[in-house]
């Protein structure tokens, strides 16, 4: 493969390209669903094919295939070339690369467990287990779990010498259960809503998942919640627990620190962001507490790799510093706008796909104290769990959550569970009213799975490093 | 394009060579060229040529899936029996019986050389004519133009012999100011019948019309929502109501009512993917010819679309929804109607006396109350107060959140004109919906733009 790659880029050069990368990539993946201790599905994929980007008398073309043949390459380079004299008749800009160094290297998602060297059986045994264990109380409609692995190996060249082959490894699995009254729906879902947690990582963190130690609370909160009030209709004090902190961060902080919404090419989908570059470095964000990194080297982070996919080095960078909006997630092409280099989080959804900025893991960073000491320090408000729903404006702006559980806080204390719950804020506000933020021993990064962004629509996997953390004056329980 | 024969010949050499006792093969080859641009350029320009092939075995009632984008024959041959497998490795699924068996399709004309032989510079010139219309007033355009050619064949060893090339174009525009923006958008599958001037212009004037938007208090207003922002309500009515899967667990709104009158008379919600208005299409991915299928007629709750496994399950007969078979836990609606009325946006604009006017909205998420099809979002790009029947003033945007079941019991109107509305599904289907004027709906909440 080297070699053929190798040849297409000394084509592009022969063809008088500014610039030019091909990706290589090869993905497996393997997805299975459990419902009600029947197997739904079982499904393979292998993904395999090439992408070659280019920029061409100042403009941008892309073009892919499935084919991975030196035939269909050199057919792909040409189309890229074309694509790009079509784009040259629009631009005003020559299109411009911030430097990077060309590297060449090799990386490797640590793991302990190949998941797809795990035997089926196993697999399949867990989550039937696991939807059995759920049924047992009459009331869960629906029980269901399951699991998603993949593997990548993708090799990145361009016409400045970089070649790097990375091998990507991602694994996760979750599960949900179902209660049915009368005119009422509820779940409850472990260890995350959406399908789970997934990390980069093997087999390993499936087994530390511990789905059995988890089903019995999971069914009995979900049958719970049909008995449970709505949540009422109030400003309040909430803390939010670390998986809805993953979606608030995602949402609200990750989408709108992205530079290229800022620079207006995802207006045509995703939106815009208020985080106009006048902000950076002296907008207040937050509170003075409130920190937050993008961290591609993070352990086991789902937003993990070794380059990302312009062959820039993963790093940790400030997006957030004591409350002040500092750093935006950035791309070669975009850096320059901002007078930075990038700091590498382009990423494609495979090989069809051109690479766009997207988060990597967008990580707050733990404060002190423990999810109870913050509760016993609360003396009224509400606790906010797991998320259901999301919503927010195409500036990132105004959002709406609701999630799958809520109790209330009195004296300190957790007292009944409430169904429905929903809050409600403005992104600077919201974060300026964050008084409190657990430490270390609850933090944990949140695998999300399914970021969407782009036309054709890319779907990323990301990561939050989040622990439960406190706000105040937060409108909750708007929905009608 | 590789042709019917040639896909047809690959296909049946491969199953035939299927240690299970049945075998599916489903193909979707697809070319697919996207311009996106912003800031008077296209900055986003791709192409992309993907074969996709699926292979579902079953063993007795075990099945096993497998896709591959690799056509190269060993490549194929090793998914085969990775499939297999797959399936040996199973457990038995009850509602599973057999592959289903040949059939007779409509012929549909859904491919048009125009559109398939598209180039990037053909593409490159209406972008530049839409900047020209935008920049006479200063206005910034950025949007999305997209034309593919897609085949897609189902073969299977009961006899299945589907195909059906497709092409699709589609175009989608945000004019924006200083403070306003207008969207509109188009989609056929023949490249010619996209009016680039008329949608620039739509999208100009909205932007025009919304400039310096004023803020109004959130509360409960009669709002007239065009049929984009319609279409993005029935998308997740779809996602969350009108498929087996949901109704099975009791989390549809539909759950407990079918026969029931849930919503106003004046209301109908259908699947047709025979009717041209939308984005036709004639058998599904199992290779059942499609069926009409009301979710709500006249108000009253009817039912939900079938693919072969999840109509067993229901005691019924398959619709013809099914996904591709690494979903074939769940069927789907790819062409949903919502039944036109006989009133013009006018006619509506003249009998409101205070409401809102919605172009399309941002972010729907309809998770929060499913089984009252509780849904929020946001307005965007164009939303106007109106006042004694007439359009007063651009306002700045709205958050809604609302239960559907309740707001489509409240439609005062329904226009007589629908649109086709793009959807991620758009090459096999769309979303046609008219113009509704609704009352007493809930905006519980504001942004600063």
């Amino acid at each position: 493969m080297k070699q053929k790659l190798l040849e297409i880029i000394e084509y592009l050069k022969k063809n008088n390209v500014d610039y030019a990368d091909i990706r290589y990539v090869f993905t497996r993946a393997e997805s299975i669903s459990v419902r009600n201790q029947l197997v739904e599905n079982i499904t393979g994929d292998e993904s395999i094919g090439f992408g070659v980007r280019v920029i061409y008398k100042g403009a941008w073309g892309f073009a892919s295939s499935s084919i991975v043949n030196l035939p269909s390459m050199k057919k792909a380079a040409r189309m890229a070339i074309e694509i790009a004299r079509a784009s040259a008749t629009t631009i005003n800009k020559k299109a411009k690369l911030t430097e990077a160094e060309p590297y060449i290297d090799t990386y490797r998602t640590p793991y302990k467990e190949d998941p797809f060297e795990v035997p089926m059986d196993d697999k399949l045994n867990l989550l039937i287990t696991t939807t059995q264990e759920m049924k047992t109380d009459k009331l869960i409609k629906s029980a269901e779990a399951s699991l998603n692995f993949w593997k990548t190996h993708k090799i990145f060249a361009s016409t400045e010498g970089a070649y790097i082959e990375q091998d990507i490894l991602e694994s996760g699995g979750g599960f949900k259960a179902t209660a049915v009254g009368s005119n009422d729906v509820q779940w409850r879902s472990y260890p995350n809503s959406h399908r789970g947690d997934f990390i980069t990582g093997g087999y390993e963190f499936i087994r530390e998942l511990d789905f059995l130690s988890h089903t019995d609370r999971v069914k009995e909160e979900a049958v719970a919640l049909l008995k449970a009030s709505p949540c009422p209709s109030t400003e309040a004090t909430i803390i939010i627990g670390g998986s809805q902190m993953a979606l608030q961060i995602h949402e609200s902080c990750g989408h709108p620190a992205e530079l290229d919404r800022v620079l207006g090419t995802e207006l045509s989908f995703a939106g815009g962001s208020f985080l106009t570059i006048d902000k950076l470095g002296s907008f207040r964000y937050g509170s003075p507490i409130v920190n937050i990194v993008q961290d591609a080297t993070a352990e086991r982070g789902l937003g993990s790799f070794g380059y990302d996919d312009e062959g820039i080095k993963a790093q940790r960078t400030d997006v957030i510093r004591e409350g002040i909006f500092t750093g935006y997630l950035t791309s070669r092409e975009t850096a320059p706008v901002i007078g930075q280099k990038s700091n590498g989080c382009m990423r494609a959804d495979g090989y069809n796909r051109i690479p766009l900025i997207r988060m990597t893991n967008i990580n707050l960073e733990p404060g002190e104290g423990s999810l109870e000491e913050l509760i016993s320090d609360t003396k009224n408000g509400y606790y906010f769990d797991m998320n259901k729903s999301w919503s927010i404006d195409d500036k990132r702006l105004n959002f709406q959550f609701g999630v799958e559980a809520a109790w209330e806080i009195k004296n300190g204390k957790l007292r009944r569970m409430l169904k429905n719950p929903v809050y409600t804020g403005i992104t600077p506000e919201f974060w300026n009213s964050c008084d409190a933020i657990a430490g270390k021993s609850e933090w944990h990064i949140w695998g999300v799975p399914n970021c969407g962004k782009g036309e054709p629509t890319q779907t990323a996997r990301v990561a939050h490093g989040t622990s439960p953390a406190r706000f105040h004056n937060v409108k909750i329980g708007v929905s009608k | 394009m590789i042709g019917k024969d040639k896909i047809f010949s690959t296909l049946n050499k491969v199953i035939k060579k299927s240690p299970a006792e049945q075998t599916e093969a489903v193909f979707i080859g697809n070319s697919f060229g996207l311009s996106r641009f912003t800031n008077s350029h296209i900055h986003q320009n791709v192409f992309e040529s993907t074969n996709k092939l699926y292979f579902r075995v079953a063993v007795g009632k075990r099945i096993g899936v497998v896709s591959t984008t690799s056509m190269e024959k060993e490549d194929l041959n090793r998914a085969l029996l990775n499939a297999y497998n797959i399936a040996l490795n199973q457990r038995d699924n009850p509602d599973f019986t057999e592959l289903p068996g040949k059939a007779e399709y409509r012929k549909i004309k859904t491919y048009y050389p125009s559109t398939a032989a598209y180039t990037p510079m053909e593409r490159a010139k209406k972008i530049k004519a839409i900047f020209r219309i935008a920049g006479k007033h200063n206005l910034n355009a950025a949007g999305s133009f997209s034309t593919s050619e897609t085949e897609v064949a189902v073969v299977n060893s009961n006899g299945v012999k589907a195909y059906q090339p497709l092409t699709s174009a589609a175009i989608n525009l945000i004019v924006l100011g200083d403070n306003s923006s207008g969207y509109a958008e188009g989609l056929s599958r023949d490249v010619r019948k996209l009016n680039f001037k008329e949608i620039t212009e739509r999208a100009t004037q909205k932007c025009l019309d919304s400039v310096n938007p004023m803020e109004i208090p959130p509360g409960k207003y009669d709002v007239i929502l065009e049929p984009k922002a319609v279409a993005e309500i029935i998308e997740w009515l779809n996602y969350t109501g009108f498929n087996p899967k949901s109704l099975d667990d009791g989390s549809s709104f539909l759950a407990g009512h079918l026969g029931k009158k849930i919503m106003g008379e004046n209301v109908s919600l259908y699947d047709d993917a025979i009717d041209d208005n939308g984005i036709p299409f004639p058998f599904d991915f199992e290779g059942v010819p499609k069926r009409k299928v009301y979710f709500v007629k006249k108000g009253i709750g009817v039912g939900v679309v079938h693919n072969s496994l999840t109509a067993h399950h229901a005691g019924t007969k398959s619709t013809g929804h099914s996904l591709t078979p690494d979903a074939s836990d769940n069927a789907y609606s790819f062409n949903t109607f919502m039944a036109a009325g006989r009133n013009s946006l006018n006619s509506m604009i003249s009998k409101t006396e205070k409401g809102i006017l919605v172009t399309r909205f941002h972010y729907i998420n309809g998770f929060i109350d499913t089984n009252k099809a509780v849904m929020t979002g946001m307005t965007k790009d164009g939303t106007f107060l109106i006042k004694n029947g007439k359009i007063n003033q651009s306002i700045k945007n709205l958050r809604f959140t609302e239960s559907m079941v309740k707001a489509f019991s409240r439609v005062k109107m329904i226009s007589r004109e629908r649109q086709a509305i793009d959807a991620w599904w758009s090459d096999i289907g769309c979303i046609v919906a008219p113009t509704l004027l609704i009352s007493n709906f809930n905006f519980s909440g504001k942004t600063q733009f």
